[in-house]
């Protein structure tokens, strides 16, 4: 029961919240759901893991929930950022409007996070990915002008597409499976693979592109750039931090828990998809590096460092998933920081394109400090947490992919100049506009500080000491591979 | 106790760094005082450091892999040189700082990069070299841009994309070099580079290429020296001294870990590091005696220098058993250069705080017969740097040319073609010549030249005590190091040369012997051929009044940055842009395209103009009857059962 809590905490919360028609109590209540869910996914990590079965549709599927070392690491991320972003959120959507609504939606979709962290069979998985494209479409549209409802169709349009391939797949792989649920190292009869080996595999590109769509893998990448600039911004922070990291959670359920990485190594399909997701690392940096809506830049960041997971994920050898599991964390940890500030920046300044960011350093000291941490941290400067993650990923690249891998640490490697070229500008112009420049002081207020503070000092705490985070996904790599 | 030192050189000023800041918001005295007092126990520290040679240190899962110190000879030495370099600057930088905005940040940044830079210096593998590698560009990118002008912000933005693009090739080396070796550690690379299968060498020179790139950046290696003119001049001076004197040795630091670690007796690779090293050497000797700007001549300067050391570095490699010549004079030019750079950067700060300027019209005659002490402190510093016999500079520049010189020999005695050899000597020397000239042209100008009239006066005194200390200490380093090399420097060559892996050497070096001072006369005597022909005759002239004016002739479009790399890097970005959007408007385009092909824009229908409750026919009502709305989706749909039909009848 304990595991079915998490998921119903933030429902209700969200529900009673949305009728909540006083602030104070509106926002206590937020508060309070966002700590509770917290408390019950730290006790789920705490305890042995245990499973759940929630209701069986028909033989074969069964709607279950199981606390395994993937579901702990998710669980927790998502309940951490929650945190931050909804203290975040109470001052920012006093200047954005809706808050009722706002808050409602958003507590909702931690509930369904929890529920996708959970999931212990592909059913289930589905289920909770349809309703997070769902129900983020409100925080997208927030807003309501005729731009974010647009990007707000688009968003739904591509994401429901993708799950619907991903559908597909499973619909292919259905009759070969010997367990419904997910099982560490695959899910397949070991019959069945050798019959359909061909059939699996267009069933795992599928179920791949079609996830990868949620995590902003070319070619479906465009509604993620769309749909996060538009969305307040601590809905974009956890859209962009936590959301695609959705997509990547089931892909890696896909890969290690229902294929199995055997299935794929070493055929031509992986080398397609390693490819994909290389371009994808380049077009992201790439048209970041050109944008000049901040907040769209960050976006087009994102769909860069998320598929720095996916090709640590394909990569499927031991450091390649260590890499792709610490950047899971690290990113999320990162973005988010950098689009809190970014929305600190826009209700204190109303600036929203970078080349009005000069002098921000002297404007708000504070938040420029934590974009710069966390841009040197999405750099990959040491000792900042984004080195160690890029480092496991290059040296998963090198390990045994010969040139493909060289070119892949090199296109890790060009991204990240890139990355310094997007980000690090911001700082050192806004740090140092030149001699003349004469700015009014002018910071957020303590409970938007406070939550970028902490994201920013763990990008720095994390990369100082990542050593427990790497114990725990060193736990989960025997099983996998 | 060795363990716990090395972690406090490293640690240390880091934390220091940070407490400054707040204590500078307090008091400013104090804090003055306190940078003074970190950068005294850090040299102290260091010092002691010599009583634990070959400790070790660990940091078990600090930054993913563990952070790894020693104390090696070599790496002992700089240890001390950086931190001896960071209190003399320490000293005169109230004096210099005392009208200055953010001196706050300047500090926090200074003794951060210090923390840095030793660990740079005290790492035992490479990962952490990259880590306080990295850490130090950002820290010392503050230095460069801390003036705010828009040449500082210029300048800086150069530094900083040479700094992140160094980087990032040197990671891309350690990449490949982890792959490979499976170790980073120092003293295990040289044995696993040399048990590597032969097919896989050409990986190795990948990896080696990268970090020479990554660290070249760092050092001033040419092409990737553009920065160096331009930083140094920008920054504060005692920023600067430690820039030009200290930060480039990390460079050179790696270079000679991966020259002497991965390529110890490769011919190819030591050919390649002489040829850029030559290019360095001649190319900073040429722009120095060009340039009018006391900073800019001296960052030139530095950049020539590293030639100098560069060529030490491929000697070494050249000579294999025998480069101890080579491994000395390489140690010494980096200490000495290290030294001269500290006194005339920190002369050059004083000669700014008194003219406001760097330009030679301006501070012409400035340290003339009214400031004697600044004169001699500067006129020592050039007169090493210059290698005239009895200075440090001449030591090392003659265990160089030494090394050379055995090469030759060496060469001929097994029969083979020595003539490149012969003309790297030259150069050599030349290069040696024309740090004779720029070095001239400095001191006639500021001491000999008459003071430009209605000339900025100094405040009495010019310089404070401290200041004062600082130049004196490290001039008399100067002179005593080059009067009795062989009880100071001879030592701490043999002592340091060690780590680089040095051969033995039989027999007294007589440093003033005539053999010897052949190579400096001859490279003075060029020295005096280019400064009175080509510096007097086509690089001064004579105003109205017949006062001298320097001419600034390096034409203006022959640099580098402005002229290659900003011009391909930007036509990268805009191809690389044009392609990245090409694939990224791919789901789009599709998208459009299947709204095109199938979604009703049929004409003759309603079809919605802005607004979905009003409408007006379309244009072309003759064009696609077909497509007519409910017939359309009809059609449509018959063939959708069609094709079912099909799928299961076939």
């Amino acid at each position: 029961m304990l595991l079915a809590l998490p998921v119903l905490l933030p429902l209700l919360g969200g529900v009673a919240v949305f009728f909540q028609k006083e602030e104070k109590r509106r926002n206590h209540l937020a508060v309070a759901t966002v700590l509770a869910t917290a408390l019950c996914a730290v006790l789920v990590c705490l305890l042995p893991e245990r499973s759940l079965e929630v209701l069986t549709i028909d033989q074969g599927l069964t709607v279950a929930f199981r606390s395994d070392t993937v579901s702990r690491l998710f669980l927790l991320l998502d309940c951490g950022i929650w945190t931050a972003a909804v203290f975040f959120a109470f001052p920012y959507l006093r200047h954005a409007g809706k808050q009722s609504q706002f808050l409602g939606f958003f507590l909702v979709t931690l509930g369904i996070l929890a529920g996708l962290a959970l999931a212990d069979s592909f059913i289930t998985l589905y289920l909770f990915f349809e309703l997070m494209t769902l129900l983020t479409v409100p925080l997208v549209i927030h807003d309501g002008t005729e731009g974010s409802r647009r990007a707000g169709v688009k968003y739904m349009g591509y994401s429901v597409f993708g799950a619907g391939l991903a559908l597909a797949g499973f619909f292919l792989v259905f009759p070969c499976l010997a367990s419904t649920s997910f099982t560490a190292g695959g899910a397949l009869d070991p019959g069945a693979v050798e019959e359909h080996r061909t059939l699996l595999l267009t069933a795992y590109g599928l179920m791949f592109v079609g996830f990868g769509c949620k995590a902003g893998l070319l070619p479906m990448q465009s509604w993620l750039t769309a749909a996060h600039p538009v969305a307040p911004a601590p809905a974009s922070a956890v859209l962009s931090g936590i959301i695609t990291k959705g997509g990547v959670l089931a892909i890696l359920r896909a890969t290690y828990y229902l294929f199995g990485p055997e299935l794929i190594q070493g055929t031509e399909l992986q080398l397609v998809l390693l490819v994909l997701t290389l371009l994808t690392i380049f077009v992201g940096s790439m048209l970041a590096f050109k944008e000049q809506l901040l907040k769209k830049r960050l976006a087009y960041s994102t769909v860069s460092q998320v598929s720095y997971v996916l090709f640590g994920i394909l990569l499927l050898s031991d450091d390649g998933l260590r890499g792709a599991l610490l950047q899971v964390v690290f990113h999320a940890v990162a973005k988010d920081a950098l689009f809190l500030a970014a929305g600190a920046i826009i209700v204190a300044t109303s600036c929203t394109r970078v080349e009005q960011l000069v002098g921000i350093g002297k404007r708000m000291p504070v938040t420029t400090w934590c974009f710069a941490l966390a841009s040197l941290s999405l750099v990959g400067i040491p000792p900042l947490c984004g080195f160690v993650s890029k480092w496991y990923l290059a040296v998963g690249a090198l390990e045994d992919y010969g040139a493909l891998g060289i070119w892949g640490a090199a296109i890790l490697l060009l991204s990240a100049l890139l990355t310094a070229g997007y980000l690090l500008p911001i700082v050192t112009r806004g740090f140092f506009p030149g001699q003349d420049y004469i700015a009014e002081r002018r910071e957020v207020g303590r409970s938007m500080l406070v939550p970028m503070l902490v994201l920013a000092a763990l990008t720095l705490v994390l990369g100082l000491f990542p050593g427990g985070v790497l114990r725990w996904v060193d736990g989960l790599l025997p099983a996998l591979l | 106790m060795g363990v716990a030192l090395l972690i406090f050189l490293v640690f240390f000023p880091i934390a220091m760094g940070v407490a400054a800041f707040p204590l500078g918001r307090r008091d400013k005295d104090l804090r003055d005082w306190f940078v003074i007092a970190v950068t005294g126990v850090e040299l102290a520290a260091a010092g002691a450091l010599l009583l634990f040679q070959g400790a070790e240190a660990a940091l078990a899962e600090v930054c993913g892999f563990g952070l790894h110190f020693q104390a090696s000879a070599f790496g002992t030495l700089l240890a001390i040189i950086a931190a001896f370099l960071w209190l003399m600057t320490a000293l005169p930088s109230r004096e210099y700082f005392l009208h200055a905005e953010s001196r706050n940040r300047y500090y926090m940044f200074y003794l951060m990069t210090l923390g840095a830079l030793m660990g740079v210096f005290l790492s035992a593998d490479l990962y952490t070299t990259f880590v306080f590698f990295e850490m130090m560009s950002f820290t010392s990118y503050v230095w460069v841009v801390q003036n705010e002008t828009p040449q500082a912000i210029r300048a800086a933005e150069t530094y900083l994309a040479v700094a992140v693009i160094g980087g990032l090739t040197l990671l891309m080396g350690l990449f490949l070099l982890w792959s490979l070796l499976g170790t980073l550690r120092l003293d295990a690379l040289y044995a696993a580079a040399a048990a590597l299968p032969e097919e896989k060498r050409g990986l190795l020179w990948a990896a080696g290429l990268c970090c020479l790139v990554g660290f070249g950046a760092k050092a001033g290696m040419f092409p990737l020296h553009i920065w160096l003119p331009k930083a140094h001049p920008v920054a504060p001076a005692p920023a600067s001294a430690l820039l030009s004197g200290i930060l480039t040795k990390s460079g050179v630091f790696g270079i000679l870990a991966v020259s002497r670690l991965l390529f110890p007796v490769n011919v190819e690779w030591s050919r390649l590091v002489l040829v850029l090293g030559v290019v360095t050497m001649l190319g900073g000797a040429i722009l120095a005696v060009f340039s009018i700007d006391l900073k800019r001549t001296l960052a030139c300067s530095s950049m020539s220098q590293i030639g100098f050391i560069l060529v030490g570095v491929a000697m070494q490699g050249l000579l294999g058993e025998e480069n101890a010549l080579a491994a000395w004079g390489t140690v010494l030019h980096m200490m000495n250069h290290s030294l001269i750079k500290l006194v005339l950067f920190v002369a050059a700060g004083v000669v700014y705080l008194g003219c406001h300027s760097l330009d030679l019209n301006e501070v012409r005659g400035f340290a003339g017969s009214d400031k004697p002490w600044l004169g001699t402190v500067f006129v020592v510093g050039a007169a090493s740097i210059a290698g005239v016999p009895g200075f440090s500079g001449y030591v090392s520049k003659t265990l160089l040319h030494e090394s050379i010189v055995e090469y030759i020999h060496h060469l001929e005695a097994i029969g083979a073609e020595a003539t490149y050899y012969r003309l790297v000597e030259v150069l050599f020397l030349f290069a040696g010549g024309l740090t004779a000239a720029y070095m001239t042209k400095l001191c006639v100008c500021l001491c000999l030249d008459p003071k430009k009239p209605g000339h900025h006066v100094p405040p009495d005194p010019y310089m404070n005590r401290k200041t004062m200390t600082s130049l004196t200490i490290g001039a008399a380093a100067l002179l005593i190091f080059g009067l009795r090399p062989e009880g100071t420097m001879e030592p701490i060559a043999h002592f340091a040369a060690e780590t680089l892996g040095a051969g033995t050497h039989e027999g007294v070096i007589h440093y003033f012997a005539w053999t010897n001072l052949k190579g400096a006369l001859i490279s003075l005597a060029i020295g005096a051929v280019v400064y009175l022909l080509l510096i007097r005759r086509f690089l001064m002239s004579k105003d109205y009044s017949g006062q001298p004016v320097y001419l600034n002739r390096w034409p203006d479009w022959a640099d580098l940055e402005d002229r290659i790399y900003r011009p391909v890097l930007s036509a990268l970005a805009f191809w690389g842009a044009a392609f990245a959007r090409t694939l990224a408007s791919v789901g789009d385009a599709v998208i459009r395209v299947f709204r095109d092909a199938l979604h009703f824009r049929a004409p003759g229908v309603i079809r919605p103009k802005g607004d979905d409750a009003f409408g007006v026919y379309g244009n072309d009502p003759e064009r696609n009857v077909v497509t007519e709305t409910f017939a359309f989706d009809l059609l449509m749909a018959g063939i959708g059962i069609l094709a079912v039909m099909g799928y299961l009848l076939l």
